[in-house]
């Protein structure tokens, strides 16, 4: 009765993952360019933060994929009747957090693109 | 059920010796010890009249701001004198209405949602009320005396650091602010812990109300969004008392970083207004609609995604700065991408409505004002996103517009909604649905005349912040109108309030779940008593008044989980976090005087540094420094008087439990998380300065001494080595060893501490003559405060161990100050990697 | 912007009807409930699918508008300092390096990206022309960078948008767009010093300007005024408004201004002159005005 069985997926931390690894790209991101731009100077070319913030993006998107995919698999889509996912067992616990932390991934997923797109379309420290 | 006669049932008897038990345990104090009481019950009570009546005030003064900018030119008051009321009008309504209220309602619904009997550290959160209390006093009081603040609410530097131009005002907002901000964490902290531990029984993470989950998340969010906050009311204060040039050009400083600083607070306390508020309206929605929200993990997307994104805004206060294009481009983007969870919450609620049966009501009359003000400045916030466009319209009434927009639909609609929903439970009573009607459409209709013009007055070119404008720029008619509009919209508050304070003894009560809601709150019997739930139910559903059937009627007779007080004591579960499975039944304090003294002694400390009466400062301190001590001593880590009891149902749990499973060491945890959080933003300012500046350290500034500044690193790695050795020895049976350990580690503790300012010392670092000096000088005295702690907590443990209160068995302290100490020796690494081997690198 | 103002606002008042509609319909309209299709086609795609697609649009138009709004000027360059609570205006012609010192006013070629660098020596002020373009900060210890490209002829006004103390109401400056050769004219006769007094009453109001201690603060090119501290008055009487744009440039405007500053600037560094008699007033009056 006072033990719970917990596996790395069932936990409050994994469903902050995603937001988790946007937050670490955005501030990386930015962090990059301010400081280039700071020492380089008005007018400098962005080309070596554009080329940064390329793969830290690219790191971001695909273990966000990755994080993405676990959680599907942790929902189980296929082989239940999806949402609401409000039954008092663990099975169904375990398919909420799975749904969320999927939802959360999609949601991060496009927040980590959205925020790489600046430095497609501005390429000076103007 | 039996039907023998009334008093020879004894099962009759049975919940009648119960319940008078229960009653005794929890009774609220009388006459003047009331104030004593520490109670969820009333403890919230006294939380929500106190924002609503700071709300009032500030309304006034907004009022103020509207018979001012009525016509052109006028001289209803003077320039000085609007500006004071325009900074205390968005001080008092952000920092004593808008943050508090939230915490006052969770306070006050949260444990009844839970159907906990109250949060985990009830005199915590009274504490914090009594410190909003004298804060919000002391803040709100200064402008009768002509002293109130007059910088705006983001009081930017350096015309708030100038002390001709800003005079004790400044002192005020910094000083009585901070010591809110911490009243604020603390909240958060006991909010985080009751909402992860001390659910019913069966409430996995699956079936949490919606509520909890945004209480969760904004208490998260609070604990990483105040601390910079304090940081940077750190750095002000030593510029304003000590002329420490954190901000001034002129010695190495930048009023930019305050910006940061202020912003990255500043940001995410929009949502930590909104999301608590919104929540109410994930409880109301699925009520109205009869029917469970349909879409409950895209409110747990929405609430989470939001608190996240929420940190990646700051920037978008400062578009108009002059940074890189590209730095205000991932601004832009992640404000742009917030609006996605934003918007997939309110399309949840209307797909919740059309899939239910929706009955119409007062509460959601307001849901429907929510939805039409709120949308609308969420439109307007999409367009500001854009930095090309906020550069026209920032600082203008077009943002003033928006952000009302946005604070009002999203944060006081709702809140309102949540006045006439949750009154009954509160009172017992409902408020008038008749004269609801009229307070909504006269909010509503005012609301709109009042700030719909001032979209069109800032596109016409109206800065904000102005106390006149001339005539013919066509803004007469605009202003006009929205002063009238101001004044329906305030009539209809009046009318609100009215109608909650007027007596209403010939009422009858309402009946039990007068909404027919599904969730626990309403279990509670109408009128409530101080205990809260009379048993805490088993739960396996989401809204387990609906689908849980003679819920209702098994709790009311007591035939769940600790149904009685049997030894007088104030008690409740604690619950796993993925699961709840109960794991201790958890004694909580009852009614106290001391967290009143330790408040007003806080509070002293802060008032009197205001003022520069640094002894009275020294004197308060000392004495709130004892109560707060004596409060800790007898009213925590208490030895109870068997290991575990029966909660009932065949349950038996622990009283007592130490470590990761205690909720004590959760909150130090969380508190923790909080202190690193504005340790980084210190951190993060050195950085800053390093960045903006070519040459940092600057060449003609001495270093602090390598040599002292390890000595001190390896002096407090060995306290820490020694304070969990000291745990470890003392869980092994050796308490002798535990003082012995403690006791070298607190003189390694205190030689280290100040070993790191004497490596500041003695090469002569005069903080006052550049920004580097001043910057090593606060991260060395932070790191060294933090190690004086320690040594005071070490002290305590040692006493306790004495005493006899700290025992092998019983070791809650030790376990928590080891915690403290494992985040002091990572304070300690960084300060003193940064400050002896940046220099070096660069 | 004024186009993508519009469209914005067009869409958001689209998206605010089709939002509020549909939570009309859902509380007030429909029969019956509906199944759970509807409510999640509701969530796919108003909730995410819509918004993507409005939000990337949006965000894309917004960040490729950007470098064309940051692009360098091409030739005039201007300096302006926000003081409290007034503008300190310096021209550099291409091609110069001696600038032409002027104040609360902005003259500007049509056609031309001008320049302007900002900053502020004592606390933060903001520059918004609200009909030319968006505002820059002016902040202490950093320069930031403004360029305009007016597309019209015509007097606009500018404000002050960022607090800056008491009188952050009363910041104010004048703008006119000029036609470029009116432009070139006008800036050489801005570069020459002051015309010397022609009738009596001015010449005593420039002997009265010296004796009173006025060119302790004040710069008057070609006079023995060549304070540092306020606006530089060298053509002042041909600026289109006084004080940083609160008053009209009138005579009776002048000798107020010069007796009651501190009344009508709370806080602003300008003493009143109240102990001048009427007569003395008008004089200095009479001169500054003359000072075209």
């Amino acid at each position: 009765m006072t033990r719970e069985t917990r596996s790395p997926r069932n936990s409050l931390i994994v469903l902050s993952l995603g937001p988790t690894i946007w937050a670490v790209h955005f501030l990386a991101s930015y962090v990059t360019a301010a400081i280039w731009c700071e020492k380089a100077g008005l007018g400098a070319t962005l080309s070596p933060v554009q080329l940064l913030v390329g793969i830290f993006t690219l790191a971001a998107l695909v273990a966000i994929g990755a994080l993405g995919l676990s959680a599907w698999r942790h929902w189980g889509y296929l082989e239940n009747e999806g949402p609401p996912h409000d039954a008092d067992t663990e099975e169904e616990r375990g398919r909420f957090l799975g749904l969320a932390t999927l939802l959360l991934s999609g949601l991060s997923f496009v927040a980590v693109i959205y925020v790489a797109l600046p430095v497609v379309f501005i390429a000076d420290c103007r | 059920m039996n039907e023998a006669p009334a008093g020879h049932d004894p099962d009759m008897e049975r919940r009648r010796g119960q319940e008078k038990r229960l009653r005794a345990a929890w009774a609220t104090p009388r006459g003047w010890r009331y104030w004593s009481a520490v109670n969820n019950t009333e403890v919230g009570v006294w939380y929500t009249a106190t924002s609503f009546a700071f709300m009032l005030f500030a309304g006034v003064l907004g009022l103020l701001i509207r018979v001012q900018l009525a016509v052109p030119d006028n001289d209803f008051m003077t320039g000085p004198f609007y500006n004071q009321v325009f900074t205390l009008h968005g001080t008092v309504m952000m920092f004593l209405f808008a943050v508090p209220i939230f915490e006052a309602v969770a306070i006050t619904i949260m444990p009844q949602m839970l159907a906990a009997r109250d949060l985990p550290f009830p005199r915590l959160s009274a504490f914090g009320y009594w410190c909003f209390l004298i804060g919000g006093v002391f803040v709100c009081g200064s402008i009768f005396f002509g002293a109130a603040p007059d910088g705006g609410w983001f009081m930017y530097p350096p015309l708030s650091t100038d002390p001709e131009q800003a005079g004790i005002g400044a002192d005020i907002w910094l000083l009585g602010l901070s010591f809110i901000e911490v009243a604020s964490i603390a909240a958060a902290v006991e909010l985080i812990v009751g909402t992860l531990k001390c659910r019913p029984p069966g409430m996995r993470i699956n079936m949490i109300p919606l509520y909890a989950w945004y209480i969760l998340v904004v208490g998260v969010m609070i604990v990483f969004a105040f601390p910079p906050l304090i940081a940077g009311d750190i750095l002000f204060e030593m510029e304003r008392m000590f002329d420490w040039p954190f901000f001034d050009p002129r010695r190495g400083g930048d009023p930019l970083l305050w910006q940061h600083l202020f912003w990255i607070f500043g940001h995410p306390e929009v949502y930590i207004i909104f999301l608590p508020a919104i929540a109410v309206v994930a409880m109301i929605v699925p009520t109205f609609a009869q029917r469970p929200i349909f879409g409950y993990s895209w409110i747990v997307l929405a609430a989470v995604g939001t608190g996240f994104l929420s940190f990646g805004l700051w920037v978008h206060h400062m578009f108009a700065t002059g940074l890189p294009a590209v730095s205000l481009g991932f601004f832009s983007a992640a404000s742009q991408a917030v609006a996605i969870p934003t918007g997939v919450q309110i399309f949840v609620f209307i797909a919740t409505l059309l899939l239910g049966r929706v009955v119409s009501s007062t509460p959601m009359l307001f849901v429907w004002g929510t939805l039409a003000v709120f949308v609308l400045g969420g439109l307007t916030g999409v367009m500001v996103a854009l930095a090309p466009f906020d550069w026209q319209v920032h600082d203008s009434h077009f943002i003033v517009a928006h952000l009302h927009y946005t604070l009002i639909g999203g944060g006081l609609f709702p809140i309102v909604a949540g006045i006439y929903y949750f009154f009954p439970l509160v009172s017992g009573k409902k408020l008038s649905d008749r004269l609801g009607k009229w307070v909504f459409w006269l909010m509503f209709l005012g609301f709109n005349i009042a700030f719909l013009p001032m979209h069109v007055s800032g596109l016409r070119g109206m800065p904000r912040r102005v106390f006149s404008y001339p005539e013919g720029l066509g803004l007469e008619n605009l202003n006009l109108v929205s002063t009238i509009g101001a004044f329906i919209f305030a009539a209809g508050f009046v009318l609100l309030v009215l109608d909650v304070v007027r007596p209403r003894r010939g009422q009858p009560y309402a009946d039990t779940n007068p909404w027919n809601a599904g969730t626990l709150e309403w279990l509670i019997e109408m009128p409530g008593e101080s205990w809260g739930v009379r048993s805490v139910p088993q739960i396996s559903s989401r809204y387990p008044l609906w689908e849980q059937e003679g819920l209702a009627r098994q709790v009311a007779e007591g035939r769940c989980y600790l149904p009685d007080a049997e030894e007088g004591r104030r008690e409740t579960l604690i619950t796993t976090t993925i699961d709840a499975l109960p794991v201790q039944c958890l004694r909580v304090p009852g009614p106290t005087f001391i967290t009143l003294w330790a408040a007003a002694f806080t509070g002293g400390v802060f008032v009197f540094a205001t003022f520069h009466w640094w002894f009275a400062t020294l004197v308060s301190g000392i004495l709130g420094a004892g109560a707060i001590l004596r409060w800790l001593w007898t009213g925590t880590a208490e030895i109870p008087e068997k290991p575990a009891k029966d909660i009932g149902l065949g349950v038996t749990l622990p009283l007592y439990m130490s470590g990761p499973r205690s909720v004590g060491w959760w909150a130090m945890f969380i508190t923790m998380m909080g202190d690193m959080a504005a340790f980084a933003s210190l951190i993060f300012g050195y950085f800053f300065y390093w960045t903006i500046h070519p040459d940092f350290p600057p060449p003609d500034q001495p270093d602090p001494s390598a040599g002292w500044l390890g000595l001190g690193l390896v002096l407090l790695l060995g306290a820490w080595w020694l304070t969990v050795r000291a745990r470890g020895r003392n869980a092994a049976g050796s308490p002798g060893a535990l003082r012995g350990a403690l006791a070298l580690g607190a003189v390694l503790a205190t030689a280290g501490s100040a070993a790191l300012i004497a490596a500041a010392w003695l090469p002569g670092l005069d903080p006052t003559s550049h920004v580097y000096p001043a910057i090593v000088w606060i991260l060395l005295i932070w790191t060294a405060v933090h190690g004086i702690l320690g040594v005071v907590m070490q002290l305590y443990c040692i006493a306790g161990s004495v005493a006899g209160r700290l025992t092998p068995r019983y070791d809650i302290d030790i376990w928590n100050v080891t915690l403290f100490w494992h985040f002091m020796a990572l304070t300690a690494f960084l300060t003193v990697a940064v400050l002896a081997l940046f220099p070096m690198a660069v | 912007m004024a186009e993508l103002f519009w469209l914005m606002a067009g869409g958001a008042a689209l998206i605010w009807v089709l939002v509020l509609g549909t939570a009309f319909y859902a509380t007030r309209v429909r029969p019956r409930p509906h199944g759970e299709h509807v409510g999640r086609m509701l969530i796919l795609g108003g909730g995410v699918a819509f918004p993507l697609v409005v939000l990337t649009s949006l965000l894309i138009y917004g960040l490729a508008l950007m470098p064309e709004l940051r692009a360098p000027g091409d030739g005039l360059k201007i300096r302006v300092s926000g003081e409290q609570w007034w503008w300190r205006v310096a021209y550099y012609r291409p091609g110069s390096d001696a600038p032409v010192h002027a104040a609360n006013e902005l003259r500007l070629p049509l056609g031309q990206r001008v320049e302007l660098e900002l900053d502020s020596p004592d606390v933060i002020h903001s520059l918004w022309i609200p009909p030319l373009a968006g505002k820059v900060d002016m902040i202490p210890g950093r320069t930031t960078r403004l360029v305009l490209e007016p597309t019209r002829t015509g007097t606009f006004r500018g404000v002050c948008a960022e607090f800056c103390g008491a009188s952050h109401a009363l910041m104010a400056f004048m703008v006119e767009v000029m036609e470029p050769e009116a432009f070139a004219a006008w800036l050489e006769s801005e570069a020459a010093p002051a015309r010397p007094a022609k009738d009596a009453l001015a010449r005593q109001g420039a002997d009265l300007f010296l004796e009173l201690g006025c060119g302790a603060c004040h710069t008057v090119r070609g006079t023995e005024a060549r304070g540092p501290v306020g606006p530089d008055l060298t053509h002042v009487g041909s600026r289109l408004s006084l004080a940083a744009g609160i008053m009209p440039n009138e005579p009776d405007a002048f000798a107020r201004w010069i007796a009651e500053a501190e009344e009508i600037k709370p806080g602003s560094r300008m003493p009143s002159f109240n102990m001048l008699p009427a007569r003395e007033l008008d004089a200095l009056a009479a001169w500054l005005e003359s000072l075209q």
